[in-house]
C-alpha cells in the first residue's frame, strides 16, 4: 500500500510539464550561479569552483528555490482536496500512515530529482566557455558533490517535511505559495541575531554557518579543503534535521484522514439578517446598462477597488506584510552607519532603508498577486459567468491592474507610518512627508507599476498563472543581466534608470526632470503591454495562442485602437525626445565605446606622458557659476615657467574630457600654430614660434565653459548642481597625457593589448618622484580667483578672502592666497548657514587667529559644536607638535551627498553630507567619529599640503597613514583610552575584512599602493602600536623633522625630488631606541599579520 | 422580437471529438429546450452561443446581430448560467451580485440596488443575502447563478441544466421565474430531464452526437410516435431475448418486474399493450435510433 501511494506520486509528477520545468530552471540558473551570488564580491585568490563557494552558491540557491520545495511538497495531499477526490480515496480501507508516507517520499524523490538539477548545473557552469581559466581550480567531483550532500540535502529535507506539513494541515493552496517565502524571510531574521554562534545554528541554508565555521581559514584553506562536518556546521544541519523530523511527526499526529474538518463545520453558524420589510415588485424591475466612456471609467474605479479590497482581504497578504515589518523591525537599527556610528534617522535614509528591506517583498507582492488578480475568477470557476459580461477586456485588465497599484500604495502608507513611528521613537521629530511622499511614490512606485504592466502582460500571454508567475520573474532577472551586458541605453533597459539619491541639499536636483521624462516613456510602454494583455486574456474556454489573439483583435473596440495608436504614437516621440536629449544633445557611449576611446588614448598619446612641459605657478581666474543652469563660464590664464634643463617647443594641452565643456582661446603671449591631429582625444599641441627657454616663464591664456544641453540620464553629472557645486582644478585644462583617462580594468586591458597597469610607480622610479600628484603640472601656485554666483548662494575656494560683492543679483567673492599653495583648490557654491569661530593655534609663533569656519545645510547642526572642537584641537595639537599652521583661515564645506567623503584642499576642507553632518553620536557607546573625521583631515593641512610625498608606492602611507596617526593622538587628548582601544577595534575589523576579500597579494604599508584598507585600517594601528613603542614624543620629533626637511615650499634644503617612505622610516629610525628599531621594519616594511 | 438562427454551426475539438455537426436551429422569444444525453452536445452549443468559445464553421445571428463577429453586443443583452460555476467564498451573495451587476453595465447605483433586492427575493435568497457564499449549499448556489443570469434584463437567457441539485419546490419556483421572464425573452434551457421540457418549453430540439435530431413543438413531435409505441411487463431474464426480436426504445424497473417499451408500426402481439406516447418515448427512440 505505502509503495503504490509512493509510486502513484512519482508517476504523477513525471507525467507533469512543471517537474521538468523546474528541473530545467533550477539546472540552467545553477550553471551561472556563482556569479549570481557573488556578483559585487571580490573573490580574491578563492578559486570559483572551491568548496566553500560552492557551497555557499549551493546554500544560496537553495533558499532562493525554497519556493520550488514548497510547490513540490506542499501540495500532494492538498491536491486531493482542490480535485475534490478526497470523498473517494478516503473512503478505502487505508491507513493515515501508508497514505501521508507513501505520499511524502513520493513527492521526496522528486524533489531531490529536481534539486539534482543544482548539482549538475553547478558542474556544467564550470565548463562555461567565457570563463577566466584563473579564476578556477581543476575540476573535481568531489568538491561538488560533499557540498550538495552536507549542505543542500539537510535543507531540503527540513523544507520538505515542513512545507509537506503545512500543505496537508492548511489544505490552502495560498499557504503553500507563501511558505516557502516565510522561511527565507525567517533566514532574513537571523540575519539580525547579533550572536554569531545562535545565527550560525540557526540559519536554515547554513550561509552564515558556512562564514563561521570557516573563519579561521587561509586562502589555502579555503581552495583545498572540503566542507567540516562538525562543529558548528554538525549543530547546525542536526538542528534542522531534528526541527523536520519533529514537523512530520507533528503533522502525523495531527491530519486525520476526514473530508471536512469539524472545526470548518462548528464554524458555520447562520448569521441572523433582520427581516426587512420591503414591497417587491411581481415581475423583475428594469434596468438599463449603459457602454458609453463614462460608465466604463466607473467600471474601471469600481472593479479595482473590488479587486484590490479582495487581496487585502487574504490572510496571505498580511502574513506577507507582517514578515515584511518583522524584517525591519530586525533590521533598521542601523541606518546610514559610516565608519561604524549611527546617522541619525533622517527622513531619507529612513526611506532608503525601508525601499531596501521592502522590495523584496514588493516583489513577491507582484509576482504572486499580479497571477492571482488575473485567475481570480478561473481559481474559483467563476470565469464563465465573468467571461459571459459585456465588460471590456481592457476596462477589465486595468481595473486588475489599477487594484494592484492600489495595494502597493496602502502597503507604502504603512511604510510611512512606520518610518515616522520609528522617528518618533528614537527621539527624532523633524517629519518630512514631501520627502516621505516622493522617496515612494516618485522612486518606488513607477518601478513596481512597470513591473506589474509586465506581470499582467506575461499572465495574458502564457495564459497560465504559474507559468506567467515564472516568465515575470525570468523577465526580471533578464532585464538586470542586460544592462550588464550592454543594453545600456535607458530607451531599451525596461523601465529605465532610477532616480538618483535624495539629497538635503539639493533635493532630487536637476535628475528628476530626465527621470521622469523616462519613466512616462515606459509607463506608455506599459499601456502597449496591457492592451496587448487584454487583447490576449483568456476569455472563455479557449485556451490557444493564436486562437486567443485572433478573436480577441475582433473584439478590439475603435476606441481601443485610437487608444493603443495614440499611446504607441506618444511613446515613440517622447522616446525621439528622450533620444534627442542624451544622444544628439549629449553623447552616450556604451560600454565598448567607452574602452574603445580609452584604449585608443593610450595607444595613441601614452608617447607624451613624460614630455617635458612647463610648470604652472600662478594662476588668475574669474570664475562665473551659473547654478541653476548648472553652467559655469571661466576665463582666466596660467602663469607657466619652464622648469627642465631643455627648451620646450610644444605645449600639449589635454581639454577635459565630458560633453558640453569647451575650452577656447586658448593664447599664449608668442604666436602659436595649433595641431589637431589628436583633435578626437581633445588634445592640443601647440607649436611655439619662438621655444621657451629654460627658466623662462610665459602666459596661456584661456576660456572654458559648461553649458549644458538637454538632460542625460547617467545620473553622472554631479560638479554643478542647483544647490552645492563642488569641484575641483582638475577640471581645467592641463598638460600633456593624463593617465586618468586609462582604462583600469585588467581583464579590459588584456582584450585590448594594453601592458598591465601599474597602480603605482616604484619607489625609485626617477620620472614619478618628481611628480607629487599623478600627471602634475605644477610646484606650487599662487591663486587669485574671483568666483560669481547666483544669489543668495555663498562661493568658496582656498585663499583669504579679500573682497565680496552683489552685482546684478550675483555675489561676487575674490580670493586670493598669501603664499604658495600645491595645484589643488576646489570650486564650492551653495545656500549656507555659517558658524564662525577663531582660535590661536598653540603653535603657531605669530599671535594672529586663524578664523574657523563651518558652512552647513540649514538642519544639519547636530555636530558642529564637535567638528568645530576638532578643528581646534587638532590646530593646536598639530601646529605644536609637526609645525605652524600655514594658512589664516579654516573652513569645512558641506556638499551634497552624491560623493561620501571628506578632502583637505588648502584652508579649505569639503565634507560630505553624507558624513560628520548627520552622524547620531552617543558618547556611551560611539566614537565621535565627527570629531575623527575632522582631525584627520585637518591633519591632511600638513601631511599633502605642507609636504607632499612622491608618486610612488607608498605614497598614500605618508598622506593617509599619518593624517590617521594624527588623527589618533588628537581623539587621545580629547577621549578616555577606552575609545581609542573601539576605535582600534573597528580599524582592525575593517582591516581583516577587506584583506579577506583582496585579490591582490598583500603589500608593506611601506609599499602601499591604493588599498584603503592598508593605509587607513592597518596603518591607523601600526603607527599606534609605534608611539606606544617608541614614545609620543619621539614619533612626533620624527614627523618634525620630516617635514621640516621635506617641506614643499620656501624650503631651500627640499631635494630636487618629492619624499618617499624610504625617508620617513628613516626619520623614525633615527628616534627610536637601538632595542626597538626593530619594531619599525616589522611594523612597516614586513606584511605582519596584526593583532 | 427577433429569433436567435442558428446555421450549420460545427466545432471539432482537438483530440477529434465532433462536439457539434452542422446544427441549424431557429429560436423564437419564449423557452426553448435543449434536450439530448450527456456528452451529446449540448454545454457546447450553449457555450458557442454565449460567446465563450469558437465554432469552426456556421454562423449565430441574434436578429441582425452576427454574434460571432460582435461577441460584446451579444454579452450586453445575454444572461448566461453554466452547467457548473463557483464563486468566491468570502463574498455575500449582495456582494458578488453587485459586483457582477456593474461588469453588465449597471452603473446607476439605485438601479443596481433594487435589481439585485427584487432577484434576491425571487430566488427566495434574501434572507441569507448577507452570509457568506463559502456557506451556500449546492442548491442555494445555483439559485444565486439564476439569479446573478437575470441581471441584466437578458433578451436571451442561457441555462445550462439550471434544476440540478435544487429541491422540487425550489424547481417549480425556478420555472415559474423563468416562465415569468420568457415573455419577452429568449430562454435557452438544456436538459437531460425530459419533464422539464415537456413543462415548460413551446419549442424544442433534440441532439445527440453533435447533430439536431429533432425540432419542433413537443406535442407535434409526440404526434409522429402517437399509436405506435407498445408496452409490456416481462421478466427480468427475458430482457436480452425481447431486445433482440422488438425495437426496444426503454425498459425500466417497476416493483420488481422489467417493463419495456416498444416502438411498432404493426401490433407486436396480445401481449403488448398499446400506450399513449410521451416525450420521454419519442426522446429515447431519437437516442436509439441515432
Amino acid at each position: 500500500m505505502l509503495y503504490e501511494f509512493f509510486i502513484f506520486e512519482i508517476k504523477y509528477r513525471l507525467r507533469r510539464p512543471e517537474t521538468y520545468f523546474f528541473f530545467l530552471l533550477l539546472f540552467l540558473f545553477s550553471a551561472v550561479g556563482v556569479e549570481f551570488v557573488f556578483q559585487g564580491i571580490d573573490l580574491g585568490l578563492v578559486k570559483k569552483n572551491s568548496p566553500l563557494v560552492i557551497a555557499k552558491t549551493m546554500g544560496a540557491i537553495t533558499g532562493l528555490s525554497m519556493i520550488i520545495a514548497s510547490m513540490i511538497m506542499g501540495v500532494p495531499v492538498l491536491r486531493d482536496f482542490q480535485y475534490d477526490v478526497t470523498s473517494l480515496i478516503y473512503v478505502n480501507p487505508i491507513s493515515k500512515k501508508n497514505y501521508l508516507l507513501g505520499r511524502f517520499l513520493g513527492s521526496l524523490v522528486v524533489l531531490l530529482f529536481i534539486f539534482s538539477g543544482l548539482l549538475w548545473g553547478m558542474m556544467l557552469g564550470e565548463f562555461i566557455p567565457w570563463n577566466n581559466p584563473n579564476e578556477f581550480l581543476p575540476f573535481q567531483f568531489i568538491n561538488y558533490l560533499q557540498p550538495f550532500i552536507w549542505v543542500v540535502l539537510p535543507t531540503l529535507f527540513f523544507g520538505a517535511a515542513v512545507f509537506f506539513t503545512t500543505g496537508a494541515l492548511s489544505k490552502n493552496l495560498m499557504v503553500v505559495y507563501t511558505q516557502g517565502v516565510v522561511i527565507f524571510v525567517l533566514f532574513m531574521i537571523t540575519k539580525g541575531i547579533t550572536n554569531e554562534t545562535f545565527q550560525a545554528l540557526l540559519d536554515p541554508f547554513s550561509l552564515t554557518t558556512l562564514t563561521k565555521a570557516t573563519k579561521g581559514w587561509t586562502v589555502m584553506d579555503r581552495n583545498s579543503l572540503l566542507i567540516p562536518m562538525s562543529g558548528i556546521m554538525l549543530l547546525n544541519k542536526l538542528f534542522w534535521i531534528g526541527l523536520g523530523i519533529l514537523a512530520l511527526s507533528f503533522g502525523y499526529i495531527k491530519f486525520q484522514l476526514m473530508v471536512i474538518n469539524e472545526r470548518a463545520v462548528n464554524k458555520k453558524q447562520k448569521q441572523k439578517v433582520k427581516p426587512l420589510v420591503i414591497t417587491f415588485t411581481k415581475s423583475l424591475p428594469t434596468v438599463t446598462p449603459v457602454f458609453h466612456i463614462k460608465a466604463q471609467f466607473v467600471q474601471l474605479l469600481l472593479n479595482a477597488w473590488f479587486h484590490s479590497l479582495s487581496i487585502l482581504k487574504l490572510i496571505s497578504f498580511w502574513a506577507i506584510i507582517l514578515c515584511c515589518f518583522i524584517v525591519i523591525l530586525v533590521n533598521s537599527v542601523s541606518l546610514g552607519t559610516s565608519y561604524g556610528v549611527d546617522s541619525y534617522p533622517t527622513t531619507y535614509f529612513i526611506i532608503e532603508e525601508l525601499r531596501e528591506m521592502s522590495i523584496y517583498f514588493f516583489m513577491i507582492i507582484l509576482v504572486f498577486y499580479s497571477g492571482e488578480i488575473i485567475w481570480k475568477e478561473k481559481d474559483v470557476k467563476l470565469n464563465l459567468i465573468h467571461d459571459a459580461t459585456p465588460l471590456s477586456s481592457f476596462v477589465n485588465m486595468s481595473s486588475r491592474f489599477l487594484g494592484l497599484l492600489f495595494v502597493y500604495a496602502i502597503v507604502m502608507l504603512s511604510l510611512i507610518v512606520a518610518g515616522v513611528l520609528f522617528q518618533t521613537l528614537n527621539g527624532y521629530y523633524r517629519y518630512e512627508l514631501d520627502v516621505y511622499f516622493f522617496g515612494f511614490f516618485l522612486e518606488l512606485f513607477p518601478f513596481l507599476a512597470l513591473y506589474t504592466f509586465a506581470a499582467m502582460f506575461f499572465q495574458a500571454l502564457t495564459g497560465n498563472k504559474f507559468v506567467g508567475m515564472l516568465a515575470t520573474i525570468a523577465f526580471a532577472i533578464i532585464n538586470v543581466a542586460v544592462g550588464v551586458f550592454g543594453f545600456e541605453h535607458t530607451l531599451l533597459n525596461f523601465g529605465g534608470h532610477s532616480l538618483a539619491s535624495y539629497s538635503d541639499m539639493n533635493g532630487y536636483g536637476h535628475f528628476l526632470n530626465a527621470y521622469l521624462w523616462v519613466k512616462i516613456y515606459w509607463v506608455l510602454f506599459g499601456l502597449l503591454l496591457l492592451i496587448f494583455a487584454s487583447v490576449l486574456m483568456v476569455k472563455g474556454t479557449e485556451t490557444g495562442l493564436s486562437k486567443r489573439w485572433t478573436s480577441g483583435l475582433k473584439q478590439t473596440g475603435k476606441s481601443l485602437r485610437i487608444f493603443c495608436l495614440l499611446c504607441l504614437m506618444l511613446f515613440i516621440s517622447i522616446g525621439a525626445y528622450i533620444f534627442y536629449n542624451t544622444n544628439v544633445l549629449n553623447e552616450f557611449w556604451t560600454k565598448g565605446e567607452q574602452d574603445n576611446f580609452r584604449a585608443g588614448y593610450e595607444k595613441t598619446l601614452k608617447q607624451f606622458e613624460y614630455i617635458p612641459q612647463p610648470k604652472i605657478t600662478a594662476i588668475k581666474l574669474k570664475v562665473e557659476l551659473f547654478p541653476s543652469q548648472r553652467a559655469y563660464h571661466i576665463i582666466g590664464y596660467y602663469i607657466v615657467t619652464n622648469t627642465s634643463p631643455l627648451p620646450i617647443r610644444e605645449i600639449h594641452v589635454q581639454k577635459l574630457m565630458e560633453s558640453n565643456v569647451e575650452l577656447t582661446d586658448v593664447t599664449f603671449d608668442r604666436s602659436v600654430t595649433t595641431n589637431n591631429k589628436y583633435k578626437k582625444y581633445h588634445y592640443t599641441i601647440y607649436q611655439l614660434s619662438q621655444p621657451l627657454a629654460p627658466g623662462d616663464t610665459m602666459k596661456m591664456n584661456f576660456k572654458q565653459t559648461l553649458e549644458p544641453r538637454g538632460f542625460e540620464t547617467n545620473n553622472a553629472d554631479i560638479d554643478v548642481v542647483y544647490n552645492g557645486t563642488f569641484f575641483d582644478n582638475a577640471v581645467l585644462p592641463s598638460f600633456d597625457y593624463q593617465k586618468k583617462y586609462e582604462m583600469q580594468d585588467e581583464d579590459n586591458r588584456n582584450d585590448f593589448e594594453l601592458a598591465p597597469r601599474l597602480q603605482k610607480a616604484k619607489r625609485d622610479d626617477v620620472r614619478e618622484l618628481v611628480n607629487a600628484r599623478s600627471g602634475s603640472d605644477s610646484d606650487g601656485i599662487n591663486l587669485d580667483i574671483v568666483i560669481s554666483t547666483e544669489s543668495p548662494q555663498t562661493a568658496l575656494t582656498s585663499g583669504d578672502l579679500v573682497a565680496k560683492w552683489n552685482a546684478d543679483g550675483r555675489n561676487y567673492f575674490h580670493y586670493k592666497t598669501n603664499q604658495r599653495i600645491i595645484n589643488f583648490y576646489p570650486i564650492v557654491s551653495g545656500q549656507y548657514e555659517v558658524m564662525r569661530d577663531s582660535s590661536i593655534p598653540l603653535g603657531n609663533t605669530s599671535n594672529k587667529p586663524v578664523d574657523l569656519e563651518i558652512y552647513y545645510q540649514k538642519g544639519h547642526e547636530y555636530n558642529l559644536k564637535r567638528m568645530m572642537e576638532s578643528m581646534k584641537m587638532s590646530l593646536d595639537y598639530y601646529s605644536k607638535h609637526f609645525s605652524p599652521y600655514q594658512y589664516k583661515q579654516l573652513r569645512i564645506v558641506e556638499f551634497p551627498r552624491y560623493r561620501t567623503f571628506a578632502q583637505s584642499l588648502p584652508g579649505i576642507i569639503p565634507f560630505s553630507e553624507a558624513i560628520g553632518f548627520v552622524m547620531d553620536i552617543d558618547d556611551e557607546k560611539d566614537v565621535d567619529m565627527a570629531f575623527y573625521v575632522t582631525a584627520h583631515e585637518v591633519a591632511h593641512q600638513w601631511w599633502g599640503l605642507q609636504l607632499e610625498a612622491a608618486n610612488v608606492q607608498g605614497q598614500n602611507m605618508i598622506l593617509e597613514t599619518l593624517a590617521q596617526y594624527s588623527a589618533i593622538m588628537v581623539l587621545k587628548e580629547k577621549y578616555l583610552n577606552n575609545k581609542v582601544q573601539q576605535f582600534l577595534k573597528f580599524q582592525l575589523d575593517e582591516y581583516t575584512e577587506a584583506n579577506l576579500k583582496s585579490s591582490k597579494k598583500e603589500l608593506p604599508l611601506a609599499l602601499v599602493e591604493n588599498e584603503e584598507h592598508i593605509y587607513y585600517n592597518k596603518g591607523a594601528i601600526a603607527m599606534y602600536e609605534l608611539q606606544k613603542q617608541i614614545g609620543e614624543k619621539n614619533v612626533n620629533e620624527a614627523l618634525q623633522h620630516f617635514l621640516n626637511d621635506w617641506h614643499s615650499f620656501n624650503n631651500p634644503k627640499k631635494p630636487n625630488r618629492y619624499a618617499t617612505t624610504l625617508n620617513l622610516i628613516q626619520y623614525f629610525r633615527e628616534v627610536a631606541p637601538n632595542s626597538k628599531k626593530h619594531v619599525i621594519t616589522d611594523l612597516f616594511e614586513h606584511v605582519n599579520s596584526i593583532e | 422580437m427577433e429569433n436567435l438562427i442558428i446555421t450549420d454551426l460545427s466545432k471539432t475539438y482537438n483530440n477529434g471529438v465532433k462536439a457539434l455537426h452542422k446544427v441549424s436551429l431557429q429560436i423564437p422569444v419564449g423557452m426553448f429546450g435543449l434536450l439530448g444525453p450527456n456528452g451529446a452536445g449540448k454545454s457546447t452549443l450553449m457555450r458557442t452561443i454565449a460567446t465563450l468559445q469558437e465554432a469552426d464553421s456556421g454562423s449565430i445571428q441574434l436578429g441582425n446581430l452576427n454574434i460571432l463577429e460582435n461577441k460584446n453586443e451579444l454579452k450586453k443583452v445575454l444572461g448566461y448560467l453554466p452547467q457548473q460555476f463557483g464563486v468566491y467564498p468570502a463574498l455575500s451573495a449582495e456582494m458578488l451580485l453587485n459586483h457582477l451587476a456593474v461588469l453588465k453595465g449597471i452603473i446607476n447605483r439605485k438601479e443596481r440596488k433594487e435589481m439585485i433586492q427584487n432577484l434576491l427575493d425571487k430566488v427566495n435568497l434574501y434572507e441569507v443575502r448577507k452570509q457568506k457564499l463559502g456557506e451556500f449549499s449546492g442548491g442555494m448556489k445555483q439559485r444565486f447563478g439564476i439569479a446573478q443570469a437575470l441581471l441584466n434584463n437578458p433578451k436571451l437567457l442561457i441555462v445550462d441544466e439550471p434544476t440540478a441539485g435544487l429541491d422540487p419546490v425550489e424547481r417549480n419556483r425556478f420555472y415559474n421565474l423563468l416562465s415569468q421572464v420568457s415573455e419577452h425573452t429568449i430562454v435557452i434551457l438544456s436538459t437531460h430531464i425530459v419533464d422539464d421540457v415537456k413543462e415548460l418549453c413551446p419549442r424544442m430540439a433534440i441532439i445527440n452526437k453533435g447533430k439536431v435530431i429533432i425540432q419542433g413543438n413537443p406535442s407535434q413531435i409526440i404526434e409522429t410516435l402517437q399509436g405506435r409505441v407498445y408496452e409490456k411487463t416481462i421478466q427480468k431474464n427475458e430482457l436480452e431475448q425481447y431486445k433482440n426480436e422488438y425495437q426496444v426504445i426503454s425498459d425500466r424497473l417497476y416493483l420488481g418486474n422489467q417493463i419495456v417499451h416498444v416502438i411498432s408500426d404493426i401490433h407486436p402481439g396480445s401481449t403488448f399493450k398499446l400506450i399513449e406516447a410521451n416525450l420521454e418515448d419519442v426522446y429515447m427512440s431519437q437516442i436509439f435510433n441515432s
